[in-house]
C-alpha cells in the first residue's frame, strides 16, 4: 500500500499542473495577505513565528522541489528510449 | 588583536594562488577531456555565484537594521527554481542550438537578431551592474581593512625613501581584472565554457559557505547557547527591536507587504537575468540533465547559507550593543570576541564571494559589450588578418572597463548607502530584462519594437527613479532635483513621480518601470509587424518543443549568388582565426555532399550561411554574426531571398504538400488515360505550365539513333524548333542531364551566363530553367523535359525539382510502354504479312501444280495389243518428274520417263520445256538416241543457266514387231517381268544424264517383248523410299513386288506400287516425288 501511494504521488508529481499549482501557492504564501498571519511579535519556544513561518516553509519548498525532481527522475529512467525530451 | 597588515596580505596572496591553482587544474582536466566541473554538484555551487558579498556581509546588515525580509532575496530564486525545469531548460537548449553568448545575445537573436537592441541589453546591463560591482569593492575594502587592523582609504608602502599610497580599492579593482582576463578572456570563442572560471567560482561558493556556516556555528554555539538563547536573550534586551526585526514593515501597525513583494520580485528575476547568473546558468551549463539537480540543490544552498545570518545579526547587536556597522558583524563578532581564525575565515569567505562574482559578471558583461557595442562598429570595417587580435584585446579591455566602472561608482557613492540597498538597485536594472525575456519565449506576438520600446522606457525610468537619486544623495548631484524635481515641477520628483508616494524607494522605482517596460511592450507588438527576420527566429524560440517531434525546418530562402565554401571559410577566419575556422568547417562538413570543385549544392548553402553565422555568433554574438555574413554577402553581390513558394499557401515541407500530390494525381490521369504518347506529353505540359506559372516546356525524345528531338513545346510565344532558336543554348544543360540523369537547373540566368552562352534565352525573358531527364530506374535516359520561367528566379527548389523529377518518371515509364507496344504492333503486322505471302506462294505453287499436271497425259493412248498408264504424284506441290506418250499410228508408241533434279519450279519450268521441245519432235521418226541426243542439245544452255540435270528414259515401241528400242539418258534402268522368269530384265543403255556435257551420244538398244511382259519405268523416287529403319525400297523389292502384281491390270499395278511404297515407308507423305509408267504386253 505505501508503495502503491508513492506511485500515485510520483505520478501527480510528474504533471506539469502540479508545478504550476506549488509555484503559485510558493508566490501567494510569500504575499499579503497570508504574511499577515504570521506577522506578528509573538514566539513559539522561543522563536520568532516569522523566522520560524519563513525558514520552515522554505524547507518545505526545497523538500517538494527534490520530490518533484526525483519524479521527474523516474519518469526520465521509465521513457527514456520513448520519451526523449 | 587584529592580523597585521603583512598578514592579512599574505594569506589573502596565499588564498588567491590556490584558487588560480584549481581554475589551472580544472582547465588542464578539460583539456585532456576529463572534465572536473561537468556535474550536478559543481554546476549548483556556480549558480552559488549568486550569493555575493550580499548575502556575505550584507544580509546580516539588512537583517540587524531592517529585519528578516532579507530572506525574500532568496526565498525568491528558491521560487523561481520551480520553473526551471520548463523555463531554464528551454532557454539552455535554445542557446546550445545558437552558440548564445550572453543575455544581450538571447534577447537579439530573439527578436531579428536586432543590433539595436543587444547594445541596448548591453548598456543597461553595465550600468546596472555598476552598483553590484561597487558593494563587492566596498565589502572586501572595509573588511581588509577590519582584518587588517587598518583604517583608511589607502595603504602606505615605504619604498626607497618615498611612501608610495595604494588606494586597497583600486588595488582590488586592478587583482580582479587581471584575474577576470586570465580566466575569462583567454579565448575569444566565448559560447565555449570557461572551466577554470567556473572551477574557482564553484569552489569560493563553498569556501563561502563553509566560512559563513562556520562563523554561524560559532557565534550560536560558542558565544551563545544556540538559536533559543539568542533569540531569548534579544527578546529580553531590546523587545522594540526584536518586534521591529521579526515583523515585515517598520512598525507592527504599519506592516510594509508592498517592499516584501518587490524584493520577491526582483530576486525571483535577478536570479535568472543578471548578466552573471544567466552566464553560468545558461552559457556554462555542460549537460541540462544538471539543471534538475540544481533545482533543489541551489535552493539548498540558499537554505544554509542564510540560516545563521539572523543569529548572527542578534548575536552583534547583543555583543556590540548596537547595530551600527552591521554590515560586518560576520567579521567583526569574532574580531571582538577575540577569534582572528575565525575573523580570517569570515575576510576569506568574504573575499570569495566577491571575486567570483566580479570575475563571472566582469567575463559577462564584456563579452556583451564585445558583441554588442564594439562588434557592430568593426563589422562596418573590411576584415583584417590582425582582427582576431584586436577582438580578445577588446574583451579583455571590456572586463577593466566594467570593474572599473564599478570602481568610480564605489567611490562616488560608497558610503551613502548599505550593501543590500546598492544591490538592489542592480537587481531592479535586470529585471527591465524580464518582459522582452518571458515574452519571447511564449508569447508569439511578441516583437522587436515591443522589446525595444520596453526596455528602453523600463530603464529610463529606472534612471530616472533610482540610479539618479543613488548619485545625489551621494551629494555628487545637487539635491535639488530630489527636493523639489526637475524645474521645480513636484509631479516629476524621482522619488516620488507623479504623486505616488509612501512607497519605498526600490517599489515606486519598480512600479513605474514595470509599468513602462510591459505597457510599452505589449502595446508596441500589438500595434507592430514583425518584421521576417524576427519572424524566422520566432520558430526557434517558440516552437522549440515542435522541433523534437520531428519536425523538419523547410528551406524558405537561397542565397541569389552562389558563395563558395573556401569564401566563408576565409569570412570566418578574419574573426576566429585560421584554425578554429577550418576545424568549424570540417566538422560542418563531415558525411555532406559536396562537388568535385568543393562545393556543397545550391540547397545546402542556406544551412552553410546559417552554420557560418552561428559558428561567428559563438565569438562575436548573433546579431554581430548576422551582421558580418550579411555584410560580406552584399559585397559578393550576392543575398538572401525569398524561395518563391511554388506550392502557394502551403509551406514546403519534407511531406507532400497536398499542391503536390494535387499535381502528381493529375499527371498519373493523364498518363494512364491514353497511350497516345503525343497527348500524354501535351497534356502533361500544360499541367505543369498551369499549376506552376511556368512560361515555356519542352520534352525532347531521344530517336533510335540517340539524338534528341523535341516532341512537345507547350508555352507563350512559340516558334518553330530550329537551330536559331533560344532553346538550343540549352543543349549543353541537356546533354549533360542526358548523361548523368540528375536535374540540370539556372536559377538566375543572368548568373550562368558567365559559363554557358544563353544570351538569346535571357534576351527571351527567362529567368530560370531546369532540364529533367527522362528515365526509368537504372536505365538510360530516354529524353529530357525542359522548363522555362520568365518570372520567378530562384523557382527551382529542393522539393520543386524532386517533383519534376518524379512527373519525368512517370512520363519514362509512360514512353517506355507506348514503345513496347508499338514494338509488339510492328512486329505482329510482319507476322502477317509473312503469313499472307506464304499463303499467296502457297497458292501460286498450287496452281502451279495444276498446270503441271494437266501437262502429263490425261491418260495412256489405245494400242492394240497392249496397255499402258501413267501416273505421277509430286511430294511438293511442284516437281520435277515427268513422263509421256506420243503415239504415232496404231502400232507404234513413244514411252518416256524423265526426272529433273530438285522439286523446284525451275524444274517443272525445266519440265515444261522439256515436254514442248519433245512435242515439237514427237511426229518425227527418229530413233530413241537421237531424240535424246537432241534434247540434250537444245537443253543444254537453259539446265547450266539453272544449274539442274535430267535424267531421261525414252522408248520406242511398235506393237506390230514386240520391239522395244530405247536410249538412256542416267535414268533409272526400267524393270521387265517375263513370265516364267524368276528375275526382271533391266533395260540397261549407255548414256550420260542431260545438261553436263553439250554433245552425247546415247547407245540405241532394243528388245523384243512378249505376252505377259510387264514393263515398268520408275524414277528414283520409288527406289530409293526410305523406311524409317533406313533401309532404301531398292530395285529387288520393285522386282518382287512387280513379280506378285503381273496379273492385274496396269493401273491396279500402278496403285499397288504406291500402296506398298507407302507402307514401306510407314508414313502418309511421300519423301519425293514417284512418277510410273506400266507396259503390258497380252
Amino acid at each position: 500500500m505505501p508503495k502503491h501511494l508513492r506511485q500515485q504521488l510520483m505520478h501527480r508529481l510528474q504533471m506539469p499542473e502540479s508545478w504550476v499549482i506549488f509555484f503559485i501557492m510558493g508566490i501567494i504564501m510569500m504575499n499579503f495577505p497570508f504574511m499577515d498571519i504570521f506577522n506578528k511579535a509573538s514566539t513559539v519556544l522561543g522563536f520568532p513565528l516569522m523566522f520560524l513561518y519563513l525558514f520552515i516553509g522554505w524547507a518545505m519548498s526545497i523538500l517538494v522541489i527534490y520530490l518533484f525532481t526525483i519524479a521527474v527522475g523516474n519518469s526520465d529512467d521509465k521513457h527514456r528510449e520513448t520519451n526523449q525530451p | 588583536m587584529k592580523a597585521g597588515l603583512v598578514l592579512a596580505a599574505f594569506i589573502s596572496l596565499c588564498y588567491t594562488a590556490l584558487i588560480f591553482l584549481i581554475a589551472l587544474y580544472a582547465h588542464h582536466r578539460k583539456e585532456t577531456g576529463r572534465s572536473i566541473i561537468a556535474n550536478p554538484y559543481v554546476y549548483s555551487l556556480s549558480i552559488a555565484v549568486y550569493c555575493t558579498t550580499w548575502t556575505f556581509y550584507g544580509s546580516v546588515g539588512r537583517a540587524a537594521t531592517i529585519g528578516i525580509d532579507f530572506v525574500l532575496i532568496y526565498l525568491g530564486p528558491t521560487l523561481t527554481a520551480f520553473s526551471w525545469f520548463f523555463v531554464l531548460r528551454r532557454i539552455v537548449r535554445i542557446s546550445k542550438e545558437n552558440n548564445i553568448t550572453s543575455i544581450a545575445d538571447f534577447i537579439s537573436l530573439r527578436y531579428g537578431k536586432s543590433l539595436w537592441l543587444g547594445a541596448l541589453v548591453t548598456l543597461i546591463a553595465i550600468l546596472g551592474i555598476m552598483p553590484y560591482i561597487a558593494l563587492q569593492i566596498k565589502a572586501v575594502s572595509t573588511s581588509f581593512y577590519l582584518i587588517s587592523g587598518f583604517r583608511g582609504e589607502s595603504i602606505h608602502l615605504p619604498r626607497g625613501g618615498a611612501e608610495v599610497t595604494l588606494p586597497s580599492g583600486l588595488l582590488l579593482a586592478v587583482i580582479l581584472s587581471v584575474f577576470s582576463v586570465i580566466f575569462g578572456a583567454r579565448r575569444l570563442v566565448s559560447s565555449e565554457r570557461h572551466e577554470g572560471l567556473i572551477a574557482a567560482v564553484a569552489f569560493e561558493s563553498l569556501v563561502k559557505l563553509v566560512s559563513l556556516l562556520g562563523v554561524g556555528l560559532f557565534v550560536t554555539y560558542q558565544l551563545f547557547d544556540g538559536f533559543s538563547d539568542i533569540f531569548t536573550r534579544f527578546h529580553k534586551m531590546q523587545p522594540e527591536l526584536f518586534a521591529r526585526l521579526f515583523t515585515l514593515g517598520s512598525a507592527v501597525n504599519d506592516p510594509d507587504y508592498i517592499s516584501s513583494f518587490s524584493m520577491l520580485f526582483m530576486s525571483m528575476g535577478a536570479i535568472m537575468l543578471l548578466p552573471r547568473q544567466f552566464h553560468v546558468m545558461v552559457i556554462e551549463n555542460s549537460d541540462e540533465s544538471h539543471i534538475t539537480k540544481a533545482m533543489w540543490l541551489f535552493p539548498a544552498y540558499l537554505f544554509l547559507i542564510n540560516l545563521f545570518v539572523m543569529p548572527i545579526a542578534l548575536g552583534g547587536i547583543l555583543a556590540t550593543g548596537s547595530a551600527v556597522g552591521a554590515d560586518f558583524f560576520v567579521i567583526n563578532i569574532p574580531l571582538v570576541s577575540g577569534h582572528d581564525g575565525i575573523a580570517m575565515l569570515a575576510f576569506l569567505g568574504g573575499l570569495s564571494a566577491a571575486a567570483g562574482m566580479v570575475m563571472v559578471e566582469a567575463v559577462a558583461i564584456s563579452t556583451m559589450l564585445l558583441n554588442h557595442i564594439f562588434m557592430p562598429v568593426i563589422v562596418r570595417f573590411t576584415p583584417q588578418a590582425w582582427f582576431p587580435l584586436l577582438l580578445i584585446n577588446l574583451k579583455r579591455l571590456g572586463i577593466f572597463l566594467v570593474i572599473f566602472l564599478g570602481y568610480f561608482y564605489y567611490r562616488i557613492v560608497g558610503d551613502t548607502f548599505m550593501l543590500v540597498n546598492m544591490g538592489l538597485i542592480s537587481f531592479s536594472a535586470a529585471t527591465q530584462f524580464l518582459p522582452a525575456m518571458l515574452g519571447g519565449l511564449y508569447w508569439r506576438r511578441g516583437n522587436k519594437a515591443g522589446a525595444i520600446t520596453g526596455i528602453l522606457l523600463g530603464s529610463l525610468t529606472w534612471f530616472y527613479t533610482l540610479l539618479l537619486p543613488s548619485f545625489i544623495r551621494s551629494g555628487w548631484i545637487g539635491a535639488d532635483l530630489l527636493a523639489s524635481g526637475p524645474f521645480g515641477i513636484g509631479l516629476l520628483k524621482p522619488t516620488a513621480l507623479f504623486g505616488l508616494s509612501g512607497m519605498d524607494l526600490w517599489s515606486h522605482s519598480l512600479f513605474w518601470s514595470m509599468l513602462f517596460n510591459i505597457g510599452g511592450y505589449i502595446t508596441c507588438s500589438i500595434l507592430l509587424r514583425q518584421d521576417e527576420r524576427e519572424y524566422d527566429q520566432l520558430r526557434k524560440f517558440t516552437g522549440m518543443f515542435d522541433l523534437s517531434r520531428g519536425y523538419r525546418h523547410a528551406e524558405t530562402k537561397r542565397l541569389s549568388k552562389p558563395v563558395t565554401i573556401t569564401q566563408f571559410v576565409n569570412l570566418m577566419s578574419k574573426f576566429i582565426g585560421e584554425t578554429e575556422a577550418r576545424g568549424a568547417i570540417f566538422a560542418y562538413i563531415g558525411d555532406r555532399e559536396i562537388d568535385a570543385v568543393g562545393n556543397v549544392s545550391e540547397f545546402e548553402l542556406p544551412n552553410l550561411k546559417r552554420f557560418t553565422e552561428k559558428t561567428l555568433a559563438g565569438s562575436v554574438g548573433a546579431a554581430a554574426a548576422g551582421a558580418i555574413v550579411d555584410s560580406f554577402l552584399s559585397d559578393m553581390g550576392s543575398r538572401m531571398e525569398s524561395v518563391y513558394d511554388i506550392f502557394s499557401n502551403v509551406k514546403t515541407s519534407l511531406d507532400q504538400s497536398r499542391e503536390a500530390l494535387f499535381v502528381r494525381l493529375k499527371a498519373s490521369e493523364i498518363i494512364n488515360r491514353t497511350l497516345d504518347l503525343q497527348i500524354i506529353m501535351d497534356d502533361l505540359l500544360n499541367l505543369l505550365l498551369k499549376e506552376f506559372k511556368l512560361d515555356a516546356v519542352i520534352i525532347q525524345l531521344r530517336t533510335a539513333d540517340g539524338d534528341l528531338t523535341v516532341r512537345s513545346y507547350q508555352g507563350t510565344n512559340r516558334r518553330p524548333i530550329n537551330q536559331k532558336h533560344w532553346f538550343m543554348e540549352s543543349k549543353p544543360y541537356c546533354d549533360m542531364a542526358l548523361v548523368d540523369r540528375k536535374a540540370h537547373f539556372v536559377n538566375d540566368t543572368s548568373l550562368a551566363a558567365g559559363t554557358v552562352a544563353l544570351e538569346r534565352t535571357i534576351g527571351e525573358g527567362i529567368v530560370s530553367c531546369a532540364h529533367i531527364p527522362i528515365f526509368r530506374e537504372g536505365e538510360p535516359s530516354l529524353g529530357i523535359m525542359s522548363v522555362f520561367s520568365k518570372s520567378i528566379p530562384g523557382l527551382f527548389t529542393e522539393e520543386f525539382l524532386g517533383l519534376l523529377s518524379s512527373l519525368a518518371g512517370q512520363l519514362a515509364q509512360a514512353v517506355t510502354i507506348v514503345r513496347e507496344m508499338e514494338a509488339r504492333e510492328r512486329e505482329r503486322i510482319q507476322k502477317e504479312q509473312a503469313q499472307l505471302e506464304h499463303a499467296r506462294v502457297l497458292r501460286d505453287m498450287e496452281i502451279a501444280q495444276q498446270i503441271q499436271m494437266s501437262l502429263l497425259p490425261g491418260s495412256a493412248p489405245e494400242l492394240f495389243g497392249i496397255d499402258m498408264a501413267g501416273r505421277c504424284i509430286s511430294a511438293a506441290h511442284v516437281g520435277g518428274d515427268y513422263y509421256d506418250f506420243f503415239q504415232y499410228n496404231d502400232h507404234s508408241v513413244d514411252l518416256l520417263i524423265a526426272d529433273v533434279s530438285g522439286h523446284s519450279v525451275g524444274a517443272a519450268l525445266i519440265m515444261s520445256e522439256v515436254r514442248t521441245l519433245l512435242h515439237a519432235q514427237a511426229n518425227s521418226a527418229l530413233n530413241a538416241s537421237t531424240i535424246l541426243q537432241t534434247l540434250n542439245n537444245q537443253l543444254y544452255e537453259d539446265l547450266t543457266r539453272a544449274e539442274l540435270f535430267i535424267t531421261m528414259f525414252y522408248a520406242k515401241y511398235n506393237s506390230a514387231t514386240g520391239r522395244l528400242t530405247y536410249a538412256n539418258a542416267g535414268h533409272n534402268q526400267p524393270l521387265v517381268r517375263r513370265t516364267g522368269e524368276s528375275s526382271c530384265i533391266r533395260l540397261d543403255a549407255e548414256g550420260l544424264i542431260m545438261g553436263v556435257k553439250k554433245s552425247v551420244v546415247f547407245e540405241e538398244r532394243g528388245i523384243e517383248l512378249l505376252k505377259g511382259d510387264v514393263v515398268l519405268f520408275y524414277t528414283d523416287g520409288v527406289n530409293e523410299a526410305m523406311n524409317p529403319q533406313g533401309e532404301l525400297f531398292g530395285t529387288e523389292r520393285i522386282c518382287e513386288h512387280l513379280g506378285r502384281v503381273t496379273h492385274l491390270s496396269v493401273t491396279e499395278i500402278i496403285d499397288s506400287f504406291y500402296t506398298t511404297v507407302t507402307e514401306f515407308t510407314e508414313s502418309d507423305t511421300l519423301q519425293d516425288d514417284i512418277s510410273l509408267v506400266v507396259l503390258k504386253i497380252h
